[in-house]
């Protein structure tokens, strides 16, 4: 395969270099072929451009603008300074909206961990039945999250819910509890949905990590006299570094944009006691048609979510690098 | 306690471990089907819920086949025209980066990786208005473009490091032979891409299948709706009315089931080798479920 070492496009530069082979018909078909390559990079760039890029840059325009229902039949509104973000920002709804933002994330990365840890472990035991565990535990990613949100709606009910039924049937309450009813625990209702939906990725993801340690490694460490506990911390975790890295860096990006679940279970509600960035930046836009102010809050959320743009970039550095043949 | 019993034991409880973690999170499975078989006096304001009702129905999936038939078509072709445009955008996309030299090529890597993180209200929030002008809103062309940006930065990355890991050789001997970039593009790599082919086309489709949010932002439910849409207006308009609302639940999880399981071998293949080359693979996540956690 030719080598092509300056992919200079168009004016035939590295056609010249290449020294007194390189005629004009040769240069010519370089240039065409050079050019082939760049049309299959074509479509995507048009679609990057249309679907994220001015996306991006208009959401961020929009929040300087002072828009309201009138202003959605032209593209621009009149500049609004910072009074956007001041006035978004300084409503107690879109505050703790925030900071739940941050809880419910920090709480569901941490439980979805230790439950999905647990459970790769469990899976790395010898026992019977395990192959057809394994493959079941990943049925729950069938269900578009909307789904998910709703047939949780239908299990935490007050009357007739199933989880009220089996906590009653359990002793461990008397009386049922209005689960999506009550500010605190739609809340908490929220995020054991939420942590529902991510333990299987955990467990899969720590699962094969778990099956790439070398057994020789935990081997040598029992014969040196560790525990099972200090195998675990030592040996195991030191191992499959790499991978609780990307789950969680993962997991983040996942988790600060949650959106589906809210909806179909609570809605935001009630009295918005489970409005995350999201779904406030929705109802911002789509509910009082205030496009700059939900913009706004989006703009927040992205930040946000660029925290981890670094990490998740160095974390696939390996890809960047990958060279073309 | 002899070491083969002990070993025995051990294997008992991990197995009761396995089957409680595995009750938890498939019991919501089994509700809604079972719900699905109910009447609502059953499942609404009844004194308790049952575990193993004694009475069954058919008249949830009667009046849902009746009602909401056209909704499941809408979120077919919703699902099929994402996972088309996924391909036709990633496909030549991903052949370029994985082969050509690019003086760029680091640089579009890491935008692809950039725009897997922007969260989807941004981009709704955008889009709206713009769609508004273009006259894009309550259009399939429209909601498939707004469906598509889930897949296709992934789509263009798997398939980029599948494809980096395909012989030289065959490429090569295509380029002496004389083939077209486009030859060797469509007669060579791609027939050799095909299970890469097949997880990225199904994570494409899954994700049309599976929206909601740019579903609820771009359309206002007058031309046509996907059954996510029509399962939360459900939900919402007659939230009393369970068993219907988990029939059509039902329906939202079908089809998805049959694809993957039809395609199962495919998607272990293909994401072996995408896993071996680079991380970003992993996002395979929770599919329908356009994102994680």
């Amino acid at each position: 395969m030719t080598r092509i070492s300056a992919p200079t496009r168009g004016t035939g530069a590295a056609a010249r270099r290449k020294g007194p082979a390189a005629t004009p018909a040769r240069s010519r078909r370089y240039r065409l072929r050079r050019l082939a390559h760049w049309a299959f990079l074509l479509p995507a760039g048009a679609y990057v451009l249309f679907a994220f890029a001015i996306p991006v840059v208009y959401n961020l325009v929009l929040s300087f603008e002072q828009t309201s229902p009138a202003t959605i039949s032209h593209l621009t509104a009149p500049f609004a300074g910072w009074s956007n973000y001041t006035t978004t920002l300084k409503d107690p709804t879109a505050d703790s909206a925030i900071v739940r933002t941050f809880s419910f994330t920090v709480l569901s990365l941490l439980f979805q961990f230790l439950i999905g840890f647990g459970l790769a472990l469990l899976f790395n035991l010898r026992f019977p039945l395990r192959r057809f565990a394994r493959s079941l535990i990943l049925v729950p990613w069938l269900l578009p999250l909307l789904v998910t949100g709703v047939i949780f709606k239908f299990l935490f009910q007050l009357e007739a819910g199933a989880v009220n039924q089996v906590l009653v049937d359990l002793h461990l309450i008397h009386q049922p509890v209005g689960f999506v009813l009550s500010p605190g625990w739609a809340y908490v209702t929220v995020l054991i949905t939420n942590i529902w939906i991510g333990v299987p990725f955990f467990t899969v993801l720590l699962y094969s990590a778990l099956q790439d340690v070398p057994p020789e490694l935990t081997e040598a460490a029992r014969i040196d006299g560790a525990g099972p506990w200090q195998r675990l911390t030592r040996v195991t975790l030191p191992v499959i570094r790499p991978v609780i890295e990307v789950v969680f860096v993962l997991g983040f990006v996942f988790t600060v944009k949650v959106f589906d679940v809210v909806i179909g279970l609570t809605n935001g509600g009630p009295a918005n006691s489970t409005q995350l960035i999201a779904t406030w930046a929705y109802n911002l836009s789509f509910q009082n048609f205030n496009y700059g102010a939900g913009a706004a809050l989006s703009t927040v959320l992205l930040l946000i979510a660029l925290v981890a743009a670094p990490l998740y970039i160095w974390l696939n550095r390996e890809s960047l690098r990958g060279d073309a043949l | 306690m002899r070491p083969a019993t002990r070993r025995r034991l051990a294997a008992a409880i991990a197995s009761l471990a396995a089957l409680a973690a595995l009750v938890v999170l498939l019991f919501p499975l089994y509700a809604v089907i079972v719900a699905s078989f109910e009447t609502n006096s059953q499942l609404f304001g009844a004194s308790h819920y049952s575990f193993f009702p004694s009475q069954f129905t058919l008249s949830n999936y009667r009046v849902v086949l009746s009602q909401q038939g056209s909704h499941v078509i809408s979120s077919l072709i919703i699902a099929l025209g994402t996972a088309v445009l996924t391909l036709a955008i990633a496909l030549p996309a991903a052949h370029a980066l994985a082969r050509y030299r690019f003086r760029v090529t680091a640089l579009l890597v890491a935008s692809l990786l950039i725009a897997q993180i922007l969260p989807s209200i941004v981009i709704a929030n955008s889009l709206f208005l713009v769609y508004h002008r273009l006259h894009l809103l309550n259009s399939y062309p429209g909601l498939i473009i707004a469906d598509a940006s889930y897949a296709v930065p992934f789509s263009i990355l798997v398939l980029r490091a599948f494809m980096l890991g395909l012989p030289r050789d065959v490429l090569a001997a295509a380029r002496v032979d004389g083939a077209t970039e486009w030859r060797a593009f469509t007669r060579v790599v791609l027939p050799m891409s095909r299970s890469a082919v097949i997880t990225v086309a199904l994570f494409a489709f899954l994700n049309g299948w599976g929206d909601f949010i740019f579903a609820l932002t771009l359309l206002n439910g007058n031309t046509f709706e996907p059954v996510t849409l029509s399962i939360y207006t459900y939900v919402g308009e007659f939230s009393q009315n369970w068993g219907e609302a988990m029939a059509l639940a039902v329906f939202a999880v079908l089809p998805a089931a049959m694809l993957l399981i039809a395609a199962q071998r495919y998607i272990a293949a293909g994401l072996t080798v995408g896993s071996v080359k680079g991380l970003s693979i992993v996002i395979g996540d929770t599919s329908c479920a356009s994102s994680i956690g």
